[in-house]
């Protein structure tokens, strides 16, 4: 059976997907996962989950964030001086997952 | 864990679903994250008729992109209370749609007219986004996972609120005379957004020891009007005789209570101020029409998995 991995590095960040593993049960699949996963990069806490339990869509079959025109829901799309750093961060962050959608739909997939 | 070591240990995002916390700290941070879920819904219904009411197309969908953003926080919040095991997302949502959730002071207020709206999208929504920056490091760890995404969104609300003000106070002349009414009408309401002085805030010393909340009201308001407020006047808008606001020496302000009107604010904070009663009982009424939606998905989810109660009350 296989086993999908996360590993969280430390505490409070995601669990982010780090590979799978073969094992015949849960304890074993956590124990190979330390063993493959946890040995060598900073490792707080990790994940297993059967692999036929994950549902997936991917760009095969959807077009994320639709493919009309929606700059209307992004922060860069009015032009004012951010009110407060907050804000500006809010819209540094749009502005980078933006830059980073677009080079992925011109880049194909 | 006891309280005591939940205090010494209370940093950013330093406890999970996996500590053993006290009842003490999950009903706090219980109460803390339902009030910040029940307002984001509440102030999305607030906002909702505003998709048909906006002159243009580009607003109208503007408007229903946030309105979308604001439920769907709504959403990530319940997700975040529930982890604490004190009550469930049906369980606050019915809370919510008798009366018995409490929300911020400003989404009681009816919005009646579109020069309101920036009132909220800029204003209200920017004391939000201030205080709601500052709790990515409350020490519930899925409140601040969910902060991360919320903030994430909001720089696109507080910024679109502004090119709403901006058109406005550029447009004609009475355009520009009916917002500066609108907002002496709000700013009174936006400055107790933040509550009254830490003396009289009862749950503010617990929520900060065990490091829920990050930053005391005074704190938090200050921040506020320092960038708010250079911003109003920009675009010029004229800030009100009262409540007296002055600047202190070292940058922090004075706000005289006495010109606020406590009495509606406490009045509001037990939901019984009468055109907030009409706004819950608005949602109710969504609440119920949809219940068949509810009860299918739920029969459905029977069907494949048995019973679907999720992480129920101990
Ligand atoms: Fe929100
Ligand atoms: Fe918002």
């Amino acid at each position: 059976m296989i086993w999908e991995v996360f590993r969280q590095e430390k505490s409070g960040d995601y669990h982010k997907h780090c590979g799978n593993v073969h094992a015949p049960d849960r304890e074993m699949a956590l124990l190979f996962a330390e063993v493959q996963h946890g040995r060598r990069k900073p490792t707080n806490s990790l994940w297993v989950t059967p692999q036929k339990e994950i549902g997936e869509v991917d760009t095969e079959d959807t077009a994320f964030g639709g493919t009309t025109d929606k700059s209307y829901r992004w922060a860069m799309t009015y032009n004012f001086e951010a009110a407060a750093s907050e804000v500006e961060e809010s819209e540094s962050e749009q502005a980078t997952a933006d830059r980073e959608r677009k080079a992925q739909i011109e880049g194909g997939s | 864990m006891d309280i005591e070591e939940v205090k010494q240990r209370a940093g950013p995002r330093e406890f999970s679903p996996k500590d053993e916390m006290p009842e003490e700290y999950r009903k706090a941070a219980t109460r803390m994250i339902q009030f910040h879920a029940n307002s984001e819904i509440m102030g999305a219904y607030l906002e909702k008729p505003f998709i048909r009411q906006a002159p243009s197309l580009d607003r109208k969908l503007a408007f229903s992109a946030k309105v979308q953003d604001e439920i769907g926080h709504g959403q990530l919040l319940y997700r975040a209370a529930e982890s604490l095991g004190i009550k469930t997302r049906d369980e606050m949502l019915d809370e919510l749609a008798e009366g018995k959730g409490k929300f911020l002071n400003c989404f009681h207020y009816p919005m009646e007219s579109y020069v309101e709206t920036p009132m909220i999208a800029f204003f209200v929504d920017g004391a939000a986004m201030r205080r709601q920056a500052t709790l990515k490091s409350t020490s519930w760890e899925p409140y601040a996972h969910a902060m991360d995404k919320v903030c994430f969104e909001e720089g696109f609300h507080v910024k679109h609120g502004e090119a709403i003000l901006y058109e406005l106070m550029t447009g004609s002349k009475k355009e520009q005379e009916m917002t500066q009414e609108a907002f002496e009408k709000w700013w009174p309401r936006i400055i107790q957004f933040f509550g009254p002085t830490n003396e009289k805030s009862t749950h503010h010393g617990f929520a900060s020891e065990v490091g829920l909340k990050q930053m005391s009201n005074d704190d938090l308001r200050t921040a506020f009007l320092n960038a708010y407020i250079p911003k109003a006047e920009k675009y010029g808008l004229e800030i009100p005789d009262e409540p007296r606001i002055s600047k202190n020496d070292d940058g922090t302000y004075e706000v005289v209570e006495e010109d606020l009107d406590w009495d509606e604010f406490f009045t509001i904070a037990k939901n019984d101020y009468e055109p907030g009663v009409g706004q819950i009982n608005g949602r109710k009424a969504a609440q119920d029409a949809v219940e068949w939606v509810r009860e299918s998905l739920d029969s459905h989810e029977n069907r494949l998995y048995g019973s679907s109660q999720p992480q129920a009350a101990d």
